[in-house]
């Protein structure tokens, strides 16, 4: 058990992560790509995923900066 | 790639600056006119830019100094100390680049509705063989084409604010602001005007700027590309919020809805701060 590697932020482990991104399809891929473009840029926000007919077809974004 | 449509914070983001407020504090003097009232600050060291082809809004509660920033972007006021600049240069007046929408709009009651929209044409210069057929497009355009002949005491609440949106975009200015422009509207005429600016905004195609103060933060999240929150008096920037969702937006999108409910707890939070002073005093 203390071998384990830490878990994920989603509770899984790194391989188990690896594994699940290998079987992605390619525009999964690219809608993952661009979510963690999102999170990079943004400290404090939203991100909403819409999703019509089973595919993501829009990424949508809040950003909010304190200015004092 | 897939078609995926990731929505970067529009052009607007880069483009260069339209408007830039450096640091602008604005004293007002309470019961002005009395000749005793003590002095208070109203905008206190408040710094923005606003970009060209962006659509900003100023929100803040009753008395945060909203409203005198908006009137000195449009050259009615001057600032106290600090700068706001237009292009680069400082507002020294008001200009036909600049057409401001007041919360009752100010049309004239004895010339007919088309005749209030021609009036603004014949004063930026356009040819009187002109001015009808496009006082008329814009009347159309916000659904009044109908009523081009009646006089605006004839006209709901509603239908006059349009008339007054169809004077100020007739002449087709740089720059719009509004000055809690649908604030005396009941909800759906409300509706109908926040769609109509966001579809001849989104016409613009980035070469109109509008800026619009308001104290609803419904109306702030549904129009506005950033919105500025500003606290109780005195008024300084709280927080910028940076939207990006396309448009025309709809109040219950998840983002919009999102961005308002955050809003609105900072808001409140600043409203019980503004009583609490007050109650201090």
């Amino acid at each position: 058990m203390a071998d384990r590697p830490a878990p994920t932020p989603g509770g899984q482990t790194p391989s188990e992560v690896d594994a699940h991104l290998a079987g992605l399809t390619d525009d999964e891929r690219e809608v993952l790509a661009k979510v963690a473009d999102i999170v990079r840029k943004i400290q404090f926000g939203t991100v909403v995923l819409v999703i019509q007919d089973g595919k993501v077809v829009q990424i949508e974004m809040a950003e909010k900066f304190r200015l004092r | 790639m897939s078609g995926v449509m990731q929505l970067e914070p529009g052009t607007a983001a880069v483009a260069p600056a339209k408007f830039s407020v450096r640091d602008l504090v604005k004293t007002r003097v309470r019961g002005a006119g009395s000749g005793d009232g003590e002095s208070f600050v109203a905008v206190d060291h408040v710094t923005f830019d606003v970009r060209r082809g962006e659509f900003l809004c100023v929100l803040g509660p009753s008395g945060c100094g909203k409203t005198s920033i908006l009137h000195i972007l449009a050259g009615l006021d001057e600032p106290t100390s600090g700068e706001a600049l237009l292009d680069g240069r400082p507002i020294t007046g008001p200009g036909p680049d600049r057409a401001v929408l007041f919360q009752e709009p100010a049309l004239f009651p004895w010339l007919s509705v088309a005749g209030n929209v021609e009036l603004a044409l014949r004063l930026i210069g356009v040819p009187e063989a002109e001015r009808r057929d496009r006082a008329m497009h814009w009347l159309e355009n916000v659904h009044l084409g109908k009523f081009a002949d009646a006089q605006p005491h004839e006209l709901s609440a509603g239908m006059r604010q349009r008339a007054a949106l169809a004077r100020a975009l007739a002449a087709e200015p740089d720059v719009l602001l509004g000055d809690e422009p649908f604030g005396a509207l009941d909800a759906q005429a409300r509706e109908l005007l926040q769609d109509e600016v966001q579809r001849v905004w989104a016409e613009r195609e980035g070469h109109a700027t509008f800026v619009f103060v308001t104290h609803n933060v419904r109306e702030a999240a549904l129009l506005a590309d950033r919105v500025l929150v500003m606290s109780a008096a005195p008024g300084r920037l709280l927080e910028e919020v940076r939207i990006s969702s396309p448009r025309p937006r709809a109040l219950d999108d998840v983002l919009v809805a999102r961005v308002v409910s955050e809003i609105h707890e900072q808001l409140m939070r600043e409203v019980d701060k503004g009583v609490a002073h007050e109650m201090d005093l």
